[in-house]
């Protein structure tokens, strides 16, 4: 790097503070509004500090409408989700992806095939799979959910384990199949556990993906099955604006998001340009 | 087992194919058997309001859109306006970021991660968020803008003004997504040879040259995937939409995705909204081959 003068790296350092203030403001403003009593967060000017930090928001928020379940079921339901969309996506997922590293399967087509489905406007395939679900009686079910998130979530699996794969050197496979390994062992074996650190990645971007997901959850889900983020906006266009609760919720259902950002520093640029970029 | 070459290359193919069945499997029930049926959907009418039957209508659903459909069309508008400006503001800011976070040297993983948390949340919840920001009577933006001004200027009412709701979409839009696009150019500046700079400082290029002469032209390939994931990712902007505007007010918010979602889930015109959602997947299928053209075309190093 060319040399800086401390007073250069003062201003970028300011600079770059007061954009991080800008980007995490919101969320902030969140936080602090679900410890806000209500005539906190409904007072003019703006109260920025709750008095006392309470945490009925939560408790209320856990529990509340449609049918005393609230929060508690929409954490549940969201985590079920999200989980088996991501365990079927990357079983299935990393298979798929070694044969299209090593063999080349398919060719250009099949990957093209595979890449496109993930680029589809989810509203474009709501239709039709809603009228699916309908049929075979799977609305409000998580089953539901977990097909319509697969459909997004595997190509992007596929697509980020293959570049994985790619970077691995072959010798290692062909010296354990030479040693009388077949095929099959020779990927759970030797490549898996090399993979290992992609797989991980892989699979929590594929979580945080279905977690976050709202359209389907809206279009397929009437009572029994209700996710966080259902949650939200059906407490938002409510009678009451329940401000504190739904910060509460929404702070809950930001939790994994957060987390994830801090844990996949390292993967964060792939994961997010489904590794057009590498980091 | 044999050696020849030809028995050798069957059992790869086995094997290759085995691998890939599961996933070809399932992409097959669950995208293209769902897409068939839509397709077929495009070409009838079915309208659940009125009692009548699906019928076949051949492509007077299509010929609908295309030239008398008004709403479709501003939500066309809304969708590229949202590209050309939302996306073209993300890509400036984010690149300037990027540059001041070059410059730093070692606390740089954390604050990007910092700076990720709002890429990284579901933009439901940043949604609620801004509907509290934009709020017209409680709302720190408001108060923001009256402690700024001295008071005169107050009580905007962003989301229900139809001159500036759009613009409070867009900036929501912003707001979440450019640490994206600051994200990936920064991975592309990291892979741009030091060298090229000393050369320019030697030769005297200004900061200002070797930013326009050196660092763009790298960075360009970057900054060409980062707009087309964005652009479309602003095909689908749904959440967002749903949760600050609802699309009003009137329709100046509606974006593509979200018409679409009224026709289908609302108006219930069927056989319309399949053929609508074709129209998007024909759009949404050249960008992708563009991408994957360009993504090729770096791997290969050209």
């Amino acid at each position: 790097m060319r040399r800086r003068s401390p007073a250069q790296v003062t201003v970028v350092m300011f600079v770059l503070l007061i954009a991080l203030i800008f980007f995490l403001f919101p969320v902030v403003w969140m936080l602090l509004t679900s410890f806000k009593s209500q005539s906190e967060y409904f007072s003019y000017p703006p109260v920025f500090w709750p008095k006392d930090f309470s945490l009925r928001n939560y408790f209320n928020a856990m529990a509340l409408p449609p049918d005393g379940r609230g929060g508690l079921q929409g954490l549940r339901d969201s985590m079920v989700i999200a989980a088996c969309t991501t365990l079927v996506s990357v079983l299935v997922g990393s298979l798929a992806a070694y044969s299209l590293s090593r063999f080349k399967t398919g060719g250009e087509n099949f990957s093209f095939w595979i890449l496109s489905t993930r680029m589809f406007p989810p509203v474009a395939a709501a239709l039709p799979l809603f009228l699916i679900f309908k049929q075979f009686k799977l609305l409000d079910t998580h089953l539901s959910l977990i097909i319509a998130n697969t459909i997004f979530n595997l190509p992007f699996v596929i697509w980020l384990l293959k570049g994985f794969f790619d970077e691995l050197p072959v010798e290692m496979e062909e010296a354990a199949m030479i040693e009388g390994c077949t095929r099959l062992q020779a990927f759970r074996l030797i490549s898996l556990p090399l993979v290992a650190p992609g797989l991980v990645a892989t699979s929590l971007f594929s979580f945080i993906f279905s977690w976050n997901e709202f359209m389907f959850a809206l279009l397929m889900t009437r009572r029994n099955v209700r996710t966080l983020t259902i949650i939200v906006p059906s407490l938002v266009g409510g009678h009451e604006i329940l401000w504190g609760e739904i910060a509460a919720i929404g702070t809950v259902a930001i939790i994994p998001g957060i987390f994830l950002s801090l844990l996949l520093q390292r993967y964060l640029v792939r994961g997010l340009s489904m590794g057009a970029v590498k980091g | 087992m044999t050696n020849s070459p030809f028995l050798d290359r069957l059992r790869k193919r086995r094997t290759a194919i085995f691998f890939a069945l599961p996933a070809v499997i399932i992409l097959l029930a669950i995208t293209v058997f769902p897409l068939i049926y839509e397709l077929r959907l495009a070409f009838m009418s079915w309208e659940l309001t009125t009692n009548a039957p699906a019928r076949f209508v051949a492509f007077q659903n299509f010929g609908k859109i295309l030239f008398h459909d008004a709403r479709f069309w501003s939500s066309l508008r809304v969708t590229m306006v949202l590209i050309v400006f939302g996306v073209g503001i993300q890509l400036t800011v984010g690149t300037g970021l990027a540059l001041l976070l070059n410059r730093l040297r070692r606390p740089r993983t954390l604050l990007v991660s910092l700076f990720l948390i709002p890429v990284m949340i579901a933009p439901v919840v940043a949604g609620f968020q801004f509907r509290m920001i934009y709020h017209d009577q409680f709302g720190p933006l408001n108060y923001l803008i009256e402690l700024a001004t001295g008071g005169r200027w107050r009580g905007f009412a962003w989301i229900a003004n139809p001159k500036i709701a759009l613009i409070a979409i867009m900036f929501t839009d912003i707001w979440q997504w450019t640490p994206f696009l600051m994200l990936i150019v920064l991975a592309g500046l990291q892979s741009v040879s030091l060298e090229l700079y000393e050369a320019a400082d030697v030769d005297g290029a200004t900061p200002w040259q070797t930013f326009w002469r050196i660092t763009l032209p790298l960075l360009l390939p970057v900054i060409i995937i980062g707009i087309l994931i964005r652009a479309m990712d602003s095909f689908k902007l749904f959440d967002i939409i749903y949760l600050v505007t609802g699309g009003g007010p009137g329709n100046v918010t509606e974006t593509i995705s979200f018409y679409t979602y009224l026709q289908g889930f609302k108006f219930f015109s069927l056989g319309y909204t399949a053929a609508m959602a074709f129209v998007q997947l024909i759009v949404i299928t050249v960008i992708a081959k563009v991408f994957i053209n360009f993504q090729k075309r770096q791997q290969e190093g050209v």
